[in-house]
């Protein structure tokens, strides 16, 4: 490569990562300074971080929105991981007619867009006495068309042959997807983590509408009461936003490395 | 091994779900309470008994349950009406869920839709601009509080048409929304002028003083933002005009005040007198950062000028122009504000309008107290008390809140209607084409019509 393509191409990734990493560094610099100076637009980090905090969690119940959040997300992760591996193993592996079928409707409900069920929801919901509750919130998201179809995709890349051994060797087939399937596909777990989580933890309107009181806030919600007043104080609200950043960061950068590979394709 | 731990992790993560799935008010309300002190004293009131209470209407005798937006101003402003109604009634208390305005209108208009008003709070905060539209689409879940005994006439006349249809009161009026003119001083001085020369004025007059303002200063005398049409909006209801007739017809091709107002906005943008940044932000930036020498908005505003603590002595506030040549303009209008309803789902209806009748629609010492939040009556006994008549320092010790309070009723009234929003939109639409594509001004009011009147027939 000579060395003029290899500037150019320095210098375009560098323009590149300066335009991605530019929001991030904004968002930290304006928590950190009162929100007349974030208006003024000041650049550099200030000395307001701990005043934000204080006014941060004398006007809203941090605490509670993050642990709410975070056992939402969590719990939903969990479920949604191993309710949508099941179905998209399923589908792949085993061979019935109707098969095809059911993953046509189901990738047809993919198409349809969540204002436009919600209101039969929550009145499905409302009439089981179950507004306010979390089973309520998780329920609609635990089986997801996108994640069932990412496993099913993921699962054409494993061996079959493996599983024809493994039931040979007398392994049930609850045994060979919990000990053979779930350790091979590591990394696309990783990768729907990384998704559902995020999903899970930005979700904004459906709680918004099911989850009515107090106790349930989530990080979302408090960001937009936030934003709710006559007068936006734009440093706690900035701070809010980078508080709220922080977890799905962390489980991006903890799952990064399989992230791309669960994308790509899960076995080598 | 690791099998192991992975099943013992996974199965703990179910057990954890179940249970939590389970029990929800149980396991959040649990972990709220050892918060910390800061925010477990602003919200004493909400949390201490909320655990009992889950949804919509509160089954205690002595609680009301209420929906508003705004830590330091609405739910300020009820909790303090709580706390005054308690002293004359012992235990009585409000549980106030922090929602905002549009996530109440997308909640009542899903309990509607959905058929079950059960979820609805005893009370409910509205945007006076959207209160027509669910007035309308759904009175089912108001409560008519005609003859309730609260006396609405005590309240700006034109505040209590936003809630009032078909001559039922469905809403208490709450916040004001006078519009005023908020003028730099300092810049005004450069330039050779006072406030006084900017008070009760019409708009050729300040279009000329702003030109000089401009020439003297550089800066600007107004700041807009682009494709918002607060502005115009503000001065059609000064002249008493809407984007609808009485009948509810759209009234924009041939709107007396609109084409005027319209040759106003753009020939100040061409003056180089008024400035149109992009956001709300730069909005407040320009107001703050001394890039302009005056704004005009609802009187809530001030409250984003007083931010800006080294700017004190500097501002003052008078009322905005009036058009030349209209018939019933006037200097004063309103823009914002919002209006408190009870939701049909009230079991104690008797409580919630005495509570109402004894705070909001009749409490000095409580519109005394919440004015410090920049909370102002549009309910006229207020007005007369002294805390509104005590000078500000920020506005060089003139007493602005008597003044505002005064300008609130002399705000002509005007028709909202059900699509005040989607009128207000293709108003918007229609000014940001004239600015930056110089679009003919007949022939985008004539979209602006069509649009609006397309909207309503679908």
């Amino acid at each position: 490569m000579g060395k003029a393509k290899k500037f150019f191409m320095y210098l375009i990734l560098t323009v590149a990562s300066i335009l991605s990493v530019f929001p991030l560094y904004y968002m930290f610099c304006a928590s950190t300074n009162r929100s007349i100076d974030v208006i003024a637009g000041k650049l550099i980090p200030g000395t307001y971080l701990i005043d934000n905090f204080k006014a941060l969690i004398a006007q809203q119940n941090l605490r509670l929105a993050l642990c709410n959040s975070f056992r939402n997300a969590t719990v939903l992760t969990i479920l949604c991981l191993l309710v949508c591996s099941i179905a998209g193993y399923g589908f792949e592996i085993y061979h019935d007619k109707a098969k095809d079928a059911v993953f046509t409707v189901l990738l047809t409900a993919m198409m349809i867009p969540f204002a436009a069920i919600m209101i039969p929801m929550f009145r499905m919901f409302s009439q089981l006495k179950m507004v306010n509750t979390m089973a309520a919130f998780m329920l609609p998201s635990i089986s997801t068309p996108f994640m069932i179809m990412m496993f099913r995709q993921a699962s054409r890349s494993f061996p079959h042959d493996i599983i024809e051994a493994a039931r040979l060797d007398g392994l049930s087939e609850t045994g060979i997807f919990f000990r053979m399937y779930m350790p091979t596909m590591k990394s696309t777990y990783a990768a729907a983590t990384i998704i559902t989580f995020m999903n899970a933890w930005n979700n904004y309107l459906w709680p918004k509408v099911i989850l009515q009181n107090n106790e349930s806030i989530t990080m979302p919600m408090l960001v937009a009461n936030l934003l709710g007043g006559y007068t936006v104080d734009y440093g706690v609200l900035m701070l809010g936003v980078f508080i709220c950043t922080i977890p799905t960061a962390i489980i991006f950068f903890c799952f990064q490395k399989s992230f791309t590979e669960g994308i790509t394709g899960a076995v080598k | 091994m690791k099998r192991k731990i992975v099943s013992i992790v996974m199965a703990s993560a179910m057990v954890f779900g179940l249970a939590a799935c389970g029990s929800s008010g149980g396991t959040t309300t649990s972990s709220s309470n050892g918060g910390n002190d800061a925010s477990a004293a602003s919200e004493t009131t909400a949390k201490s008994e909320s655990s009992d209470v889950v949804e919509g209407s509160s089954d205690d005798d002595n609680t009301l349950t209420v929906w508003t937006w705004d830590p330091n101003f609405n739910v300020y402003a009820i909790k303090k009406a709580a706390e005054i109604y308690a002293q004359d009634h012992e235990g009585f208390k409000v549980e106030v869920s922090e929602v905002q305005s549009d996530d109440i209108e997308t909640r009542l208009t899903t309990a509607v839709s959905a058929g079950d008003l059960s979820t609805l709070p005893d009370i409910f905060l509205m945007q006076d601009n959207s209160f027509q539209k669910y007035a309308t689409n759904y009175p089912d879940i108001f409560t008519d509080l005609t003859d309730s005994g609260i006396d609405f006439s005590e309240f700006s006349s034109a505040k209590v048409a936003y809630s009032t249809l078909d001559g039922k009161n469905y809403g208490i009026p709450f916040d004001n929304g006078a519009v005023i003119e908020c003028l730099r001083t300092d810049m005004l001085e450069q330039a050779g002028f006072t406030v006084d020369d900017f008070t009760d004025i019409t708009w050729n007059d300040f279009m000329e003083k702003a030109k000089v303002v401009k020439e003297k200063t550089g800066q600007p005398i107004l700041t807009s933002q682009a494709g918002s049409p607060d502005l115009v909006m503000e001065m059609l209801q000064s002249c008493g005009e809407s984007l609808f007739n009485e009948d509810g017809s759209v009234n924009i091709v041939d709107n007396k005040a609109l084409k005027p107002i319209l040759e106003i906005y753009s020939q100040m943008v061409k003056d180089g007198t008024l400035v149109e940044v992009t956001d709300w932000d730069q909005y407040i930036a320009s107001i703050n950062n001394g890039t302009t020498a005056g704004v005009i908005n609802g009187c809530w505003i001030m409250a984003s000028i007083t931010a800006n603590e080294d700017q004190s002595g500097k501002w003052a506030i008078t009322n905005m122009p009036k058009l030349d040549g209209v018939d019933g303009a006037t200097n004063y209008s309103n823009n914002g504000g919002s209006s408190w309803a009870i939701s049909s789902n009230c079991k104690k209806q008797d409580l919630a309008i005495d509570f109402m009748k004894s705070t909001f629609a009749g409490s000095t010492a409580l519109y005394d107290d919440i004015i410090a939040k920049g909370a102002l009556a549009t309910w006229a006994p207020a007005g007369d008390s002294e805390a509104y008549a005590q000078p500000v320092a920020f506005f060089s010790d003139d007493p602005v809140y008597a003044k505002i309070v005064d300008f609130a009723t002399k705000t002509p009234s005007n028709i909202t209607g059900a699509f005040y929003y989607d009128a207000r939109d293709a108003v918007g639409t229609a000014l940001s084409n004239i600015i930056q594509t110089g679009a003919d001004m007949d022939s985008e009011l004539q979209t602006a019509q069509e649009t609006v009147e397309f909207n309503m027939g679908g």
